[in-house]
């Protein structure tokens, strides 16, 4: 293994409202895959920028390369050191070639003012062919015809090509399929054994244990611990993350449902889903999960009138509908917690009463049409109180909030509209322990009022903690359909997985 | 070959060559003077001028930008060298345009500057520029106009390269605007397809954040952007007074329009990242042969103001429409079929 | 005094611009006393700054959405030659009460037309709303023009010419209807259902359309707001000019962007107040007057209302960054005591 490639002490970094590393420090070794681990905002993606030069940390820090203090005072610095990222959404360029793509960071570095296409594209070639992709990809694709998973080998090969020696891969199989994550994980071993260091940021468990050595913890901007693979399990590490114990409740009910709220009928589109067939009930809770890109989101986006079906018919309270738009869906009494909260659930520079009243402005017009501001103050403190957002005050910006507070706020948004039908996707991404608690209690709470709940998620804990029902989807097509009566994780995944 | 060919006609290029084809064989039937050597040789040498300027256009929309103040810049370089020429009489052409070129890169690294160091958006900088520099042009001009330039420049700009036999039995040859135009698209062609900063114009085009996180340094591009595009605008001024032989400083008033509605004809998309100097041609040629076809099919003056607005509201709509249904296209899950 | 501290607290931009209104008012009639206080004088800015501020508002509806609208003087003047086609036909000659109301009406159903034609483009195409407006600022000109052949129409029925130039127990008409027209749109910028989900729009659109709110058609009123406004601009222009051209006003297309933006309207959208937009139209409106009784050349004018918007732009953005590394430095130094 030789010695250490990376190492970082002191590292702290100040945004004008966080502080969202506290003197941290990390450590890699030449042909070691060194998990980072921590929920979200433990502080994984500050260092990632730091560590790519994009950021610089506050005075006192002290980066070591190879034995020698250094400074990454631009994105050019950390490549001419030899580290490179992979982001999670790749930070390809779609209008460039997947050539330009990969030899870009090179083209930049050798600063040269003529390029040489032809020897770009042989550049390029070479690297897919380490990766064994020469096939399947050709340098004069345009990247934005390309597959996910293909898209993510270009990222890939593009750090290859520029003679990496630590490669961080931020999320990397958020979006890739079981063969995929089994191929990038082919693509990890050889990367080690030409001994490239490899700083793995993830937070799922089964991924984490299946490639990485040594794995280090960070908890809300803090450094925790560092544990070899084999000296730990994933208790443990899950509770070095989030500092206490986990409870998770089973609140599956069995019982009688209401009458069918929901009823959606051979629902297809081209390239998102296909015969896609459900029912939900009033006070039921139905959890819909799969792998990311198994078509989850893309149904309930159809339900609520973002995108348009290619055929297959939605009944609402037996009532055939015709959802064209998100406002028809109001109307309709469906309700969609898009995944996206920070750019499609809430209005961030805005209050916390402004976004909770969005949907029911009209219900506040006084005879003159204007709002009557007393009113909607009362029922914003109303809702407030009732999912308890802290803190209480309706005049705080969106921005300002916790994860689980915004969450709460974008809940109560739609609970006001008093919909019927209500469908959350990833209800507690990105939300703390505690809040996500929380959150199952009131998306339960919901329920026993008789509202239809569609959960959708990837983590299969929550899923079994609040769905009465479980629909698993693969590959755009229900795959499989379960009670949630001693139904086990395994028993989901071998519907989800081929 | 084949997929060479196919792949083609799959380009918006080859949709821009369709309508010029279409037009160009309806004005044929329509009129006789259309086809003819001294017509075409005669509307390329007039839309030269925004041929230019939309070669400095193009990157700016390439790099999701706007450039407003180009009409008040070709005012400005006009009226420099317009002075330039009665101070230094003795001076030479080359002379000329290299201080057209000075002057209208100024004007872009105040663009420039502005936008990066501030923050400000491009289509709001440069509308202010663009009225501090109308503003202080016709201050010092008055608004009068500049004429008795030397000899020398007018024999420069009704120079004709080659002889062809016209018509009427005269003979006409490629005037000095079309080379000073053919000259701009080789030097653009080259610095978007071989040059470093010409790639990071397409990199910040397609996505900043990215092309940051690669190590562009975004904010030397989006300067030279606008140093590019003033320049070009210099050269502009220059091949137009070549054209009228005297300055009016009034004249170029929406100037900014035709040449944006030209490169967005001409399939740089107004989102950024795509657009090339072919499509850019094919867009100036287009537009000459609109509003040749205006003037041909006798349409009165004031409708042609008309046509040319609901052109670029058809270009741009086009554009958005065509993306829109691309984005609907694409496939966001392996569908088990 | 408790309710001037919560307006000071809760407005502070807006106090901030009224000062330097007070400021600019006083060093102009410091400066020259005898021309720029006068009765007469102060009468005229009375006259002239209601259409400023109408475009202004037409300007800023726009900018809220995080969109601009750069045809709303092309479009106030294809409205006002409509009116004035008809008031000067022989119908206005035969008939002038009646065609005076013909005239508005045709003037302000224009007016819709021209926000219609932006909108639908804008909202439901869903282009940038700058190469829209650029596109029909060119289209309205044009249409404009067939109408007045390139001059301009005159000849009005004297009533008409009440409408801009005649006052109301003493007051400027035009001044009593941009008082009205303030507070109508105060209530409908910042009271309104339809006001809020147009901050809304301009600061997150997905996530409004997400909320069940029809954006298209927030965004498409939005459009007809500005439409009219600058109709109800081009009444008074043309009745203050008694005649109709197109390219009268044109110069308030820049002077309402940089009101817009001094006014402190986020260029970006969703931030702005109608309050901020009044006030700062008001302060280009005394420094263009002022400088104009100084002998000052309108093209120098045109300069410095290009200059306040940069400046205004970069002022903030610096201050911005300041206080911003200010926060920082807080920041770091509570964490060092610890």
């Amino acid at each position: 293994m030789g010695k250490t490639f990376l190492e970082i002490t002191n590292v702290s970094k100040t945004f004008p409202g966080v502080k969202a590393l506290d003197q941290v420090r990390f450590d890699i070794m030449p042909g070691e895959v060194h998990a980072l681990v921590g929920e979200n905002g433990a502080g994984k993606s500050t260092l990632i920028k730091i560590l790519s030069g994009f950021q610089q940390p506050d005075p006192g820090a002290k980066i070591m390369i190879e034995g020698k203090e250094t400074k990454l005072n631009g994105v050019m610095d950390a490549i001419k050191q030899g580290i490179s990222v992979i982001y999670q959404d790749f930070s390809l360029f779609a209008n460039l070639t997947v050539a330009e793509n990969i030899g870009i960071n090179e083209i930049i570095e050798k600063n040269k003012p003529v390029l040489n296409w032809k020897e770009i594209n042989a550049k390029a070639e070479k690297a897919l062919a380490f990766l064994g992709a020469e096939k399947e990809i050709h340098p004069r694709d345009l990247v934005e015809n390309l597959s996910v998973a293909k898209q993510q080998l270009v990222a890939i090969a593009s750090a290859v090509a520029q003679d990496a020696r630590m490669i961080i891969m931020d999320e990397p199989t958020s979006a890739l399929s079981k063969n995929e994550v089994e191929h990038l994980y082919e693509i990890i071993e050889n990367l080690k054994s030409r001994n490239i260091a490899i700083m793995f940021v993830s937070h799922k468990m089964d991924e984490l244990f299946h490639v990485a050595d040594r794995f280090t913890v960070f908890r809300d901007g803090q450094y925790v611990k560092t544990v070899n693979k084999n000296d730990v399990d994933e208790n443990t590490l899950v509770s070095l993350m989030v500092g206490r114990k986990v409870e998770i409740k089973n609140y599956a009910d069995l019982s009688e449902k209401g009458p069918v709220a929901l009823k959606v009928e051979h629902l297809s589109k081209r390239g998102n889903f296909k015969d896609i067939s459900l029912e939900v009930h009033k006070g039921e809770v139905v959890g819909i999960t799969g792998l990311v890109g198994a078509g989850r989101s893309e149904v309930a986006q159809a339900i609520f009138g973002i995108n348009h079906p290619d055929s297959g018919k939605v009944y609402i309270e037996g009532k055939e509908v015709h959802i064209k738009s998100p406002s028809e869906a109001l109307e309709n009494g469906v309700a969609y917690i898009p995944e996206s909260r920070q750019t499609q659930g809430l209005v961030l520079p805005k209050t916390i009463e402004s976004n909770i009243t969005l949907p029911v402005l009209k219900k506040y017009k006084n005879k003159l049409g204007i709002i009557d501001r007393k009113r909607q103050r009362a029922s914003v403190d109303k809702w407030v109180d009732m999912l308890d957002v802290r803190p209480n005050d309706p005049d705080m910006l969106a921005m300002q909030l916790s994860g689980g507070n915004q969450q709460k706020v974008v809940l109560a948004k739609w609970i006001s509209t008093e919909a019927k039908i209500l469908i959350i996707d990833e209800p507690t991404n990105g939300v703390d322990i505690g809040a996500k608690a929380e959150i199952h209690q009131i998306i339960r709470k919901l329920a026993s009022e008789g509202t239809a709940v569609i959960v959708i998620s990837s983590e299969l804990p929550e899923i079994l903690s609040v769905s009465d029902r479980v629909l698993v989807m693969r590959k755009g097509r229900i795959a499989g359909e379960f009670m949630n009566d001693d139904l086990t994780q395994e028993m989901i995944m071998s519907k989800a997985v081929v | 070959m084949k997929e060479r060919i196919r792949n083609f006609t799959k380009r918006k290029e080859f949709g821009i060559i369709l309508i010029i084809l279409v037009l160009s064989i309806g004005l044929t039937f329509m009129s006789n003077a259309f086809l003819t050597i001294d017509n075409i040789l005669d509307f390329l040498r007039s839309n030269s001028v925004i041929g230019i300027m939309a070669l400095g256009m193009l990157p700016v929309l390439i790099s999701g930008g706007i450039d407003l103040s180009v009409s008040s810049t070709i005012a400005l370089s006009a009226v420099v060298i317009g002075n330039f020429m009665l101070k230094f009489p003795g001076s030479n052409p080359v002379l000329v345009i290299l201080v057209a070129m000075l002057s209208g890169a100024v004007v872009g690294l105040l663009n420039g500057l502005i936008i990066t160091k501030f923050k400000i958006p491009p289509i709001v900088a440069t509308l202010g520029t663009m009225t501090i520099i109308l503003g202080a042009v016709l201050l010092y001009t008055g608004g009068m106009w500049i004429s008795g330039l030397p000899a020398w420049w007018s024999s420069f700009g009704n120079f004709r390269l080659g002889s062809f036999a016209t018509a009427a039995g005269g003979t006409t040859g490629v005037s000095t605007q079309v080379i000073l135009f053919v000259i701009g698209c080789v030097i653009t062609s080259f610095i978007l397809k071989y040059s470093l900063v010409g790639r990071g114009i397409y990199a910040v085009g397609g996505s900043e954040s990215s092309a940051i996180r690669v190590g562009y340094n975004v904010n030397r591009i989006t300067v030279f952007i606008y140093v590019f595009c003033g320049m070009m605008t210099g050269l502009a001024a220059a091949a137009h007074i070549s054209i009228v032989g005297q300055v009016d400083p009034n004249t170029y008033t929406g100037y900014e329009l035709d040449v944006i509605s030209t490169v967005v004809l001409g399939g740089a998309s107004t989102m950024g990242g795509v657009g090339t100097v072919f499509g850019t041609v094919l867009g100036v040629v287009l537009m000459a042969i609109l509003k040749n076809g205006l003037i041909l099919a006798k349409v009165p003056t004031y409708w042609q103001k008309v046509v040319m607005g609901l052109v670029i509201l058809f270009a741009v709509s086009i554009d958005v429409i065509n993306r829109k249904r691309e984005q609907a296209k694409l496939v966001r899950v392996d569908v088990e079929e | 005094m408790n309710f001037i501290k919560e307006m000071k607290s809760k407005h502070s931009s807006e106090f901030t611009l009224l000062l330097i209104f007070i400021g600019v008012f006083i060093v102009m009639g410091i400066l020259s006393p005898d021309k720029f206080l006068t009765s007469n004088n102060i009468k005229t800015m009375a006259f002239q700054m209601p259409e400023f501020g109408l475009m202004s508002l037409a300007m800023m509806i726009a900018v809220l959405t995080g969109g601009i609208n750069l045809s709303i003087t092309t479009g106030a003047a294809l409205s006002s030659i409509v009116a004035a086609f008809i008031l000067s036909s022989e119908f206005g000659k035969s008939s002038p009460g009646l065609s005076v109301v013909v005239a508005l009406a045709a003037c302000m159903l224009v007016s819709v037309l021209t926000g219609v034609v932006n909108g639908t483009v804008i909202a439901y195409v869903g282009v940038a709303p700058m190469l829209v407006t650029l596109g029909t600022k060119t289209l309205f000109e044009g249409l404009g023009l067939n109408f007045t052949k390139g001059g301009s129409i005159s000849g009005f029925p004297e009533v008409y010419s009440e409408i801009g130039n005649g006052t109301f127990l003493g007051i400027p008409i035009p001044l009593l209807l941009y008082v009205a027209v303030v507070i109508v749109s105060y209530f409908l910028f910042e009271r309104s259902a339809w006001g809020t989900e147009v901050y809304m729009v301009g600061c997150n659109e997905t996530a409004t359309k997400f909320s069940g709110i029809n954006t298209k058609k927030t965004l498409m009123l939005v459009y007809i707001y500005s439409g009219i406004m600058a109709g109800l601009a081009s009444v008074l222009i043309s009745s203050r000019y008694n005649s109709a051209k197109t390219d009268y006003g044109s110069s308030y297309m820049m002077q309402a962007v940089s009101a817009v933006v001094l006014g402190g309207t986020s260029i970006a959208g969703g931030h702005g107040t109608v309050a901020g937009t009044v006030i700062a139209v008001a302060i280009i409106q005394v420094i263009s007057t002022g400088l104009n009784i100084w002998g000052v050349n309108r093209y120098i004018i045109n300069i410095i209302t290009g200059g306040i918007l940069i400046a205004v732009l970069a002022l903030r953005y610096i201050t911005k960054v300041m206080e911003d590394r200010k926060k920082i430095k807080m920041r770091s130094a509570q964490s060092a005591a610890k």
